[in-house]
């Protein structure tokens, strides 16, 4: 607690005057399907800019593209915008970003999915490895570390699902392996015992899921009553606390997942100080979503801190600069790209509480 | 008077806000208002469609926000996969959930109520689930980014006012389109299939076809709505085909009021702008929205516009004066034939190899107990039911399971047990829907229909609601709705129910006028006392079968139906 106000007043002394005539919106899903992740974002960014004393202003954009892009029109029209914190929906971003072009607006986001930085637009950057990244150290953990070479994966029929599938592909096909099983199931299943039983009788050596925090639960939990052995490597909605909060440390036993970050698994001060913030501020606990976000807010502020004025400084000193944040250290790829580390977690059964096993440093690719 | 200056209030409250609407966008409307309003002025022209098939169709079609989305793909795939421009695209985008409206329409719209609407919600799961599971064409999941803005002769129209003026002109346009099929010979044909779809038939429109003109229009309108969303939104992706959509538009529609173009407009605003303005509470806006809502269909049930109208009734319409309908077609002799018809219902059988000719300028009289199969013998010979075994001739013509309206069309008319008026219909407004299928304008139906009114002599009461009549009035608007189509066979089930004996007396000069000019009537009654003095013929039928069929002097010397009357033990 000592820390975390220790690091909020160092921030706060640091950071200029001027930092008050800009304001930060927090554009986010708060309700829908992705209300849970767009919460921990809304949080990450807030808990960032209320250290910094920086005007802000949170607007939940549901998760249509055109409630985004309303939001998107309505905070730059409440003062002088410096950067907005964005949705994590990627169908958002990609409707968000026209306007931020045009309007010359920042935006930084945790989204992992969908190619927003591919479309040349200057003002997006991403602080949350996106496919590219965490799926290639998905893989490379599955065939490097575990030595499984039968990989079956089970993924959702979201943009989320897609694009993961979209890039474990490939990566299992370059380290060796082959798919013995893909199937994607809709979010809205309630019953994924079917599609697990498929899986089994393609006698994968592996199960590989890309699928989100409800779905993920309910998988691992079937999978643990039907007595599955197998390894289960997850994506990163398994890190989640509040994934973990459906299961039984029991039910957890030898699963593991990628993430960009797990605040929870500790592994510095300042990660201790950020999740001991939260705990405070939100009475929750923080994933990586949360803590990409702040990261991301926390570079913005650094610029205002060190010179910026307006929307374009901002801009230019998130193109052309790094960051060492706590789950990783960001810089663009001159695309807006600015984390490019993952790491893999493991549940040990007897708690809740994952331990970070492997981290993928500087890995490079492009988001389909 | 009083009726008249509170309507035409009503118009200037409408006018007053529409004036406010446009000062506050041209002159005071932010970029963001100016959005807001465009969003709204999309899902206007998207409620539009659904008003004329679900407000005046009453068809509650959940496929209503599928060809939204369909119209948003089109334009969508086409502008950023092969840039083609707005003048290629919007045309597409309407014409393609038209084409596939019409087959699906064909398919579904032959469903009533909830089948009908689980149908169409089908629709929009099916359209869904392409969108996400044909990345290569749809994007997938994640949709397609780089939708290229309008370009309008060569300019581009920016986002802010020129885009809100664009949309709202095309409001305008749709809203003019709609308001004139809803005030229009569609819309009332329309309103009376969704009061009282076997009348309707029976007055021959072709329920099916107005269904699906209705579900074609209603898709044209959500093509183009869906079109100008992607405009606005330069993206495209599934949530445009997703549930939400479609809820907003059925929202709109029942907040706004059924029915109504003005509604549309009027919900779109209201429920477009309602989360904005409560979207700083965070998660917390939608209870106050929600209770907002709720809020407002509780003060106005049916509607914002029913509503205003409710403040500031209307004066009613000028009546028009009488015209007599051009004469239906006539024979002598032999103007409906049946032969040995038979229906079964599971193991009863209703009606039992029957046999009757109906002559030119005669009135045949169909008695029997309760139960004895003679709704059932004029439904199989309207074409409510289809016969088991038989043949219909009417005219001439072999009719037998012809649809109801395509016997009505042939000339022939009839009249229900409980009077079947629609409530909310002036009597004129009922009388005239007998004449949609055959006059070439409302006004023409309408000045018809008050020839039939005076015929039977309730013309005073033209503008009255139906709801309003008393029962002799409204058995006698119901006889001027048959007679409106100068038929020339009439079957009149039980006419006499519930009228006094003067009224009776009435009714009878007036039918045995109808026969005077060549009308063959067949009237189902029970009152013998009215229906022997006035039949020239009588046929009594029992358990089905025809009992007796002879002159009426007959009927109460015939042991065989005293007995079916009062009991085996009768004389």
């Amino acid at each position: 607690m000592r820390r975390a106000a220790f690091l909020a007043l160092g921030f706060l002394a640091a950071l200029p005057a001027r930092a008050e005539t800009l304001s930060f919106p927090v554009l986010v899903p708060l309700t829908g399907f992705l209300s849970l992740e767009g919460t921990s974002q809304r949080n990450g960014a807030v808990l960032a800019l209320t250290e910094a004393a920086a005007k802000t202003e949170v607007i939940d954009t549901g998760t249509s593209p055109e409630a985004a892009v309303t939001a998107l029109e309505r905070a730059a029209g409440n003062g002088n915008v410096g950067a907005v914190a964005a949705s994590m929906l990627g169908t958002q971003m990609l409707a968000m970003l026209p306007l931020a072009a045009e309007l010359k607006l920042p935006l930084v986001t945790v989204s992992g999915t969908a190619s927003i930085t591919e479309q040349g637009n200057p003002w997006v950057f991403r602080f949350f490895p996106g496919d590219a990244v965490t799926k290639t150290a998905h893989a490379r953990y599955v065939v490097e570390e575990l030595g499984r070479k039968r990989p079956a994966l089970i993924y959702q029929t979201t943009a989320y699902g897609q694009s993961g599938k979209a890039h474990l592909e490939p990566a299992f096909k370059a380290l060796g392996a082959e798919l013995v099983f893909e199937e994607g199931v809709d979010p809205a299943a309630k019953d994924l015992l079917p599609v697990l039983t498929k899986a089994l009788a393609a006698k994968p050596d592996v199960l590989v899921l890309h699928l989100h925090s409800g779905p993920t639960a309910l998988l691992l939990k079937q999978a643990a009553a039907s007595g599955v052995t197998l390894p289960i490597v997850a994506g990163s909605a398994m890190h989640q606390p509040s994934t973990a909060a459906l299961l039984e440390p029991v039910e957890l036993k030898g699963v593991c997942a990628e993430t960009a970050a797990s605040p929870i698994s500790g592994g510095s001060p300042g990660m201790d100080a950020f999740t001991a913030s939260y705990r405070a501020a939100f009475g929750k606990e923080p994933d990586a979503f949360a803590l990409g976000q702040y990261d991301g807010m926390r570079m913005v502020l650094a610029a205002v801190r060190d010179g910026a004025t307006t929307a374009d400084d901002i801009r230019k000193a998130l193109a052309g600069g790094s960051h060492a944040g706590l789950a990783m250290t960001y810089k663009s790829d001159g695309k807006g790209n600015m984390a490019h580390s993952a790491v893999i977690v493991c549940y040990d059964g007897t708690s809740r509480v994952p331990a970070l096993v492997k981290r993928y440093d500087d890995v490079a690719g492009v988001v389909k | 008077m009083r009726a008249s200056l509170s309507g035409r209030l009503a118009d200037a409250v409408l006018a007053l806000a529409a004036l406010a609407l446009l000062v506050h966008a041209v002159g005071f409307a932010s970029p963001y208002g100016l959005r807001v309003l465009t969003v709204a002025g999309v899902y206007a022209l998207a409620a539009f469609g659904f008003q004329i098939l679900f407000g005046l169709g009453g068809a509650l079609s959940l496929a209503q926000g599928a060809f939204f989305g369909l119209g948003a793909y089109v334009t969508g795939i086409l502008g950023s996969r092969y840039g083609l421009g707005f003048s290629v695209t919007f045309p597409l985008s309407l014409l393609v959930p038209l084409l596939v409206a019409l087959p699906v329409g064909l398919a579904v719209l032959r469903l009533e109520s909830h089948y009908f609407a689980l149908a169409t919600l089908g629709i929009a799961q099916v359209l869904h689930l392409l969108a996400v599971n044909a990345p290569e064409l749809t994007g997938g999941a994640n949709g397609l980014p780089g939708v290229p803005g309008v370009v309008l002769f060569g300019w581009a129209v920016p986002r802010g006012l020129p885009m809100a003026a664009l949309v709202w002109s095309m409001v305008a346009v749709g809203g003019a389109v709609g308001w004139g099929l809803a005030r229009g010979r569609l819309g009332r044909a329309l309103t009376l299939v969704r009061d009282d779809p076997m009348a309707a038939s029976t007055l021959g429109l072709d329920v099916g076809r107005l269904r699906l003109t209705a579900f074609a229009v209603s898709a044209l309108f959500a093509g183009a709505a869906g079109a100008l969303a992607v405009h606005t939104q330069r993206v495209v992706s599934p949530e445009v085909l997703e549930f939400p959509v479609m809820v907003s538009i059925l929202t709109i529609a029942v907040v706004g009021g059924r029915g109504r173009m003005a509604g549309a407009v009027l919900g779109a605003v209201l429920l477009v702008h309602l989360p904005e303005w409560f979207r700083a509470l965070e998660r917390s806006y939608l209870i106050v929205y929600g209770a907002a809502l709720l809020l407002t269909i509780l003060l106005a049930p049916d509607g914002l516009t029913g509503l205003l109208e409710r403040l500031f009734p209307r004066r009613a319409r000028p009546v028009p004066d009488a015209t007599e309908p051009p004469p239906g077609r006539k024979r002598d002799g032999e103007a409906l034939s049946v032969e040995g018809l038979s229906k079964a219902f599971g193991g009863v059988h209703a009606v039992q190899g029957v046999s009757l000719t109906l002559r030119a300028g005669t009135i045949t009289g169909l008695i029997g107990p309760n139960g004895s199969g003679k709704t059932t013998l004029i439904n199989l010979i309207s074409g409510l039911e289809r016969p088991d075994a038989g043949t219909v001739w009417l005219a001439g013509q072999a009719l037998t399971g012809a649809r109801p309206d395509r016997l009505a069309r042939a000339g022939l008319a009839r009249s229900f047990q409980a009077a079947a008026l629609p409530d909310g219909s002036t009597a004129l407004e009922a009388v005239a829907a007998a004449r949609l299928a055959s006059d070439r304008d409302l006004a023409a139906a309408e000045s018809h229909a008050r020839w039939a009114l005076d015929r039977m002599g309730v013309g005073e009461l033209a503008a009255r609601p139906c709801r309003d009549l008393p029962a002799a009035s409204r058995r006698r608007v119901e006889l001027a709705r048959a007679l409106a189509r100068r038929p020339a066979v009439l079957l009149l089930d039980e006419p006499a129910a519930g009228l006094t004996d003067s009224e009776k007396a009435d009714l009878a000069a007036r039918l045995r006028a109808l026969a005077a000019e060549g009308v063959a009537l067949l009237v189902v009654e029970h009152d013998m006392g009215f229906l022997l003095p006035l039949a020239g013929w009588v046929v009594c039928l029992d358990r089905g079968r025809t009992l007796y069929e002879g002159p009426p002097e007959g009927v109460r010397s015939d042991a065989a139906v005293v007995a079916a009357y009062l009991g085996g033990g009768a004389p």
